[in-house]
């Protein structure tokens, strides 16, 4: 079932480097942890995907199958966290 | 004859498959290079959701190829083993491809919401809280 041979599971390795390094800089950029994180996920998810293709074996399909229920599941709870905090009024002394 | 079946539709998997792997990186170099950009230059958090939206469609684009190449691969019968890895591959992939078009959608409807936030109504420059 292997058709490309490894390069995709090496690019996969590189746009996971990618995503940590775009992470870091959202996180310095912004100081928002909860965006810096979707950006680390999204890329991370890109470098799922490409290691899906490279060659799927039952470790490589629960290791992407992990990290999209894992995206998901952070990406509700933050949103659910972000609504909750929106309704609180802001503190005083600003 | 099933021989030669077999090795064209290996060849059309490995072309497609391709498409759909060099998509994503692309897609995933250039949100990255977006992302740097966008954080370099201090735009603001809410410059990096039109960069999330199109790594997005992106990845659902490179989704369709994959999820083409596999339907490709069951022309051919494969073993057992190699059917259930299929089909968890294609389940994965189904199942992103369907929250990655829903997460766009939603995204697409905060930077809408966001923009008409932005440019008040021109047409109603006293009513700011309107209705419907």
């Amino acid at each position: 079932m292997t058709s490309l041979g490894p390069l995709p599971g090496t690019l996969a390795l590189l746009v996971s480097g990618l995503a940590l390094l775009a992470g870091a800089v959202a996180l310095v950029a912004t100081r928002r942890p909860a965006l810096a994180l979707g950006v680390l996920l999204d890329l991370l998810l890109a470098a799922g995907l490409l290691r899906l293709a490279a060659e799927p074996t039952w470790t490589s399909i629960a290791t992407a199958a992990a990290v999209v229920a894992l995206r998901r599941l952070i990406g509700a709870g933050l949103r659910a966290g972000g609504r909750v905090l929106a309704d609180v009024p802001p503190p005083a002394h600003r | 004859m099933e021989e030669l079946l077999a090795e064209v539709v290996g060849v059309l998997v490995t072309v497609v498959e391709a498409c759909g792997a060099a998509v994503i990186l692309v897609g995933a170099v250039w949100a990255f290079a977006r992302f740097v950009w966008v954080g370099v230059r201090g735009h603001g958090s809410r410059a990096f959701v039109p960069v999330r939206l199109t790594l997005g469609r992106f990845l659902a684009l490179g989704l369709e190829f994959q999820l083409a190449s596999d339907v490709l691969r069951t022309a051919v019968a494969p073993s057992f083993r190699e059917l259930g890895q299929l089909a968890a591959v294609a389940a994965i992939r189904t199942a992103l491809n369907y929250f990655l078009s829903r997460e766009i959608a939603e995204e697409r409807r905060q930077v809408a919401e966001e923009a008409r936030e932005a440019t008040p109504d021109p047409a109603a420059p006293e009513s700011p809280g309107r209705t419907a």
